[in-house]
């Protein structure tokens, strides 16, 4: 961008910025936080909730920072005697209505009324004798509430029905002390995307029914993650609780879902907490299957990778990581392989107001990274190709009964790289328990071809490793080999000078906004920049 | 082979156990008639409203009680923070909702084998339901009945400590 830049200097921090640059963005780059509640980047700014507003060098009045664009030479106050003490006043207006019931507010802990009035509230209430205004919780769609008393009519959530969701439930009905978000008659808040007001609410008046009263917000554990839902890739945070994965939220990469994340990834997570899993590698003896260690899971994979030849089949779930799908199919590399990536199709549910940001039809996170690792989509050309295959490997794919039925009929050998017990039912030589993506550090490339990692968020169960341990120690032959790889960087490498897509990536450049790869374009580097 | 033994050669006075017995027995005799400084545990008991020598302190830390409101419920609204602050990590709560979607305790116990009794329990609810209570007869039959259910914590009826209060360190 050419644009003009302009010189600020905010709370003595010069810098310069570009022209049009609100001041609470700038603020920003200078690493201070302006307090605000209305403000929200990927929303409009009303200048509703009064709470930015900063002292600026000659200006007659307080300005709020969220909807003043910087001019040359303009000097900031954000933490001066003016500033504090109209913040001051916003927050005890704030406070006349707002009810002491933090202890049994899920937003406590994560609330920005708590915050703010924690750092410069006033100590002592002085509206002790009147009575506070009271609303009845209301029921405003499948999964949120709506606690009215505990509202700062922010309106955030009505602009992001608005104008992101484009369909305009909300309102502000009443006016004065009296004001709350209304609802449109007969309609719900059940748009697919409507569960984004729950985080954008600061306090605790709009809350996820799903999420209610199951844990503290001091309790979780984040972990930055990619959303296992579609091939959209949105960025998330896995919420975890000792080991339970209690919900997910959206975090924000301004290239790929902004600040938002659909329902349908919200909700996905139950999968997450299975407590079927498979957790120790098991041995067909017989009709019956014995858990073992993994050095004797591991001799007898080799053995049946050495033992068969000519045709394999490798039938992978579209939420394995790029790490296991390329070294799983490096591990099958002697055989005539046919791959293929499991697919589930969806509705596809567009957020109309970010343009290029919707829950896709193919519902698999990982596909655009199968298909550059030579993994097909035809997944029912795959299913006839097991009859005749002498090795048939399933990592971690949803089968169907009918596909578990083929696969018993097999006449190969089959190898199940399993995370949940019940697709051991085929008749498997080997089932060797994998993570989930959840509990184990990998990669997903988007349906833009953009190469994102995340983070291992729980501990998985028992003996399950990643699939990319399983194919990498196969592939460097038994025992303890040090060039085997032991974390998902080294794995990750592996699969990268392997594939010329991925080449002169590593996980120290992919960085956490992710990059942009095509494997027809050279991967620049200036896309990690967000 | 004969030992040699050494007799000393003490005055008689010196050497005899009457006047040592004798100043023994003063002593003996003198405290009869002294005031009784020893109470008689179990058979007689103190309790707060004495105040005498024997009395437990209003800030004494024992075992805990969970008060409860008008209908009997606990005061507990499991907003979690005394899991939070417990230093022991003793206490184990489960929220839950009740039919009027009111946020309670489904899940409460406290391990008083962990507990460390500091009072921060106390000190951090801020519906003042979970107290330390001023009480120490706490013999069991079992180890098991030392992790206090909710229930049983409500049905406990010793005063509650009053804690330390920095502003009033005396106690006036």
């Amino acid at each position: 961008m050419a644009d003009e830049l302009v010189n600020v200097t905010i709370e003595g921090v010069a810098l310069a910025v570009p022209k049009g640059t609100t001041v609470i963005e700038a603020a920003k780059r200078a690493g201070i936080l302006v307090p605000h509640y209305c403000y929200h980047p990927s929303l409009s700014s009303p200048a509703v909730c009064r709470m930015c507003l900063v002292e600026v060098e000659k200006a007659p009045k307080l300005l709020p920072a969220c909807v003043t664009t910087v001019a040359e030479g303009q000097v900031v106050h954000v933490n001066s005697a003016a500033a504090k003490k109209a913040r001051e006043g916003v927050l005890e207006f704030l406070l006349i209505n707002h009810p002491l019931d933090c202890p049994i507010c899920d937003q406590a802990g994560e609330c920005e009324l708590q915050d703010y009035v924690f750092q410069e509230g006033r100590p002592r209430t002085r509206y002790a004798e009147f009575a506070k205004r009271y609303n009845p919780v209301e029921d405003f769609g499948p999964d949120i509430l709506y606690v009215p008393n505990r509202c700062i009519l922010c309106t955030r959530c009505v602009r992001f029905m608005e104008e992101v969701a484009e369909e305009p439930v909300l309102n502000v009905s009443e006016r004065g002390d009296r004001a709350y978000i209304g609802i449109s008659q007969r309609q719900a808040l059940d748009h697919p995307w409507a569960g984004n007001v729950v985080d954008l609410c600061p306090v605790g008046s709009l809350l996820s029914k799903d999420f209610l009263h199951k844990a503290r917000a001091w309790d979780l554990d984040k972990a930055a993650s990619i959303c296992p839902g579609c091939t959209q890739g949105c960025n998330i945070s896995i919420d975890t609780r000792d080991d339970v994965v209690v919900r997910i939220r959206p975090r924000p990469n301004l290239e790929v879902n902004r600040h938002f994340i659909c329902d349908y990834g919200r909700s996905n997570y139950r999968w997450l907490n299975r407590g079927d899993r498979v957790e120790a590698p098991l041995v067909r003896e017989g009709d019956r299957y014995v858990a073992t260690d993994w050095d004797t899971a591991f001799t007898r994979l080799q053995q049946i990778l050495d033992g068969a030849s000519g045709a394999a089949v490798l039938l992978a779930s579209g939420r394995a990581s790029t790490e296991s799908l390329g070294l799983v199919r490096r591990m099958l590399e002697g055989f005539a392989l046919s791959a293929a990536v499991q697919v589930p199709i969806g509705e596809e549910a567009p957020l109309p107001g970010i343009p290029g940001l919707a829950l896709r039809r193919e519902r698999a996170p990982n596909l655009l990274g199968a298909e550059w690792l030579g993994y097909d989509r035809d997944w029912d050309a795959a299913m006839r190709a097991v009859g005749d295959a002498a090795v048939v490997v399933v990592l971690d794919a949803d089968l169907t009964e009918p596909e578990l039925a083929t696969l018993t009929g097999a006449s190969g050998v089959v190898i199940l790289l399993a995370t949940v017990a019940s697709t051991s039912v085929a008749r498997a030589e080997l089932v060797l328990p994998v993570t989930t993506m959840a509990e184990e550090h990998g990669t997903y490339v988007n349906r833009d071809g953009r190469i994102q990692r995340f983070e291992q968020a729980k501990a998985p169960p028992g003996m399950a490793r990643p699939a990319w341990w399983i194919a990498g120690e196969v592939l460097e032959g038994p025992g303890s080999d040090a060039s085997a790889p032991s974390t998902a960087a080294e794995a990750f490498e592996l699969v990268a000078e392997h594939w010329p897509g991925f080449e002169g990536v590593s996980y120290g450049d992919i960085g956490f906004a992710g990059r942009l790869l095509t494997p027809a374009m050279a991967p620049s580097p200036s896309e990690a920049a967000r | 082979m004969a030992i040699g033994v050494k007799v000393m050669k003490r005055p008689e006075r010196e050497v005899s156990y009457v006047r040592a017995t004798l100043k023994g027995m003063a002593l003996t005799f003198r405290h009869m008639f002294r005031t009784r400084v020893t109470m008689e545990y179990p058979e007689e008991k103190s309790t707060r409203d004495d105040r005498g020598a024997w009395a437990i302190s209003p800030r004494w830390r024992g075992t805990h009680r969970m008060l409860t409101d008008e209908q009997g419920r606990s005061k507990c609204v499991a907003c979690g923070l005394c899991p939070q602050v417990c230093p022991a990590n003793c206490i184990k709560l489960v929220p839950g909702e009740d039919e009027q979607g009111n946020r309670y305790p489904l899940i409460y116990e406290i391990d008083e084998f962990r507990c460390v009794f500091c009072g921060y329990c106390q000190e951090v609810c801020p519906e003042e339901a979970i107290h330390v209570g001023v009480h120490y007869e706490n013999a069991e039959y079992g180890r098991d009945r030392f992790v206090y259910d909710l229930e049983r914590l409500s049905s406990q009826t010793h005063p509650v400590s009053t804690l330390w209060d920095p502003t009033d360190p005396k106690g006036e």
